[in-house]
């Protein structure tokens, strides 16, 4: 789950504690690792913002590469419209 | 030559036998053209995260998802991928170059 989440806004923000092994993933972004792509898109499939996902320029360059690969690979759905039918 | 990353999703009514020598039929233009398969990977039946229509317009809920990698020329890579969306056993295909970015 991504740490910053639209509930979190306007709250004072945590201090950000440096996960190696998910910077590790990170490095190398690769678009079949859907667990780690989806902690970057909402419960609708859209990619999270980089305010809201927390990520350098580089790294949310890459995730949202991996996640448009992923997507037409059906590993992770489109933005679904209707509300509430977050697959 | 290059390094190349394919990955096929094949129809899942395929037989369970016949999808390795469906792969296999596939990747003999890569080999014919000087290059060589380094890794083939089927993942198997896997459900997708949307149904897909199919080239003879029957829709899919899942898919044989098989990954392999390949050194092989961009020529040889461009004429797999080309045959194997012909082909109606293939729902879809991509290839990625790993070592960029």
């Amino acid at each position: 789950m991504p740490r910053y989440t639209a509930a979190d806004r306007g709250k004072p923000r945590k201090k950000k504690r440096p996960d190696r092994a998910l910077a590790a993933r990170l490095e190398h972004v690769d678009y079949k690792d859907t667990d780690l792509l989806r902690m970057f898109i909402s419960d609708r499939g859209k990619i999270r913002s980089r305010r809201v996902s927390g990520l350098s320029v580089r790294q949310q360059h890459a995730i949202a590469r991996a996640v448009k690969n992923a997507r037409e690979m059906a590993l992770l759905p489109y933005a679904s419209a209707s509300k509430g039918s977050g697959r | 030559m290059r390094q190349y990353e394919v990955m096929v999703i094949l129809d899942p009514d395929l037989d369970e036998r016949s999808i390795a020598p469906a792969l296999e039929g596939f990747l003999k233009v890569i080999r014919d053209l000087g290059g060589s398969i380094e890794k083939n990977d089927i993942w198997g039946r896997r459900r997708l995260a949307y149904e897909i229509k199919t080239k003879s317009g029957k829709k899919v809920s899942e898919g044989i998802y098989a990954v392999v990698d390949v050194q092989a020329t961009p020529d040889a890579v461009k004429e797999f991928d080309r045959q194997a969306n012909l082909s109606e056993t293939v729902v879809r295909t991509k290839v990625i170059r790993p070592d960029q970015r």
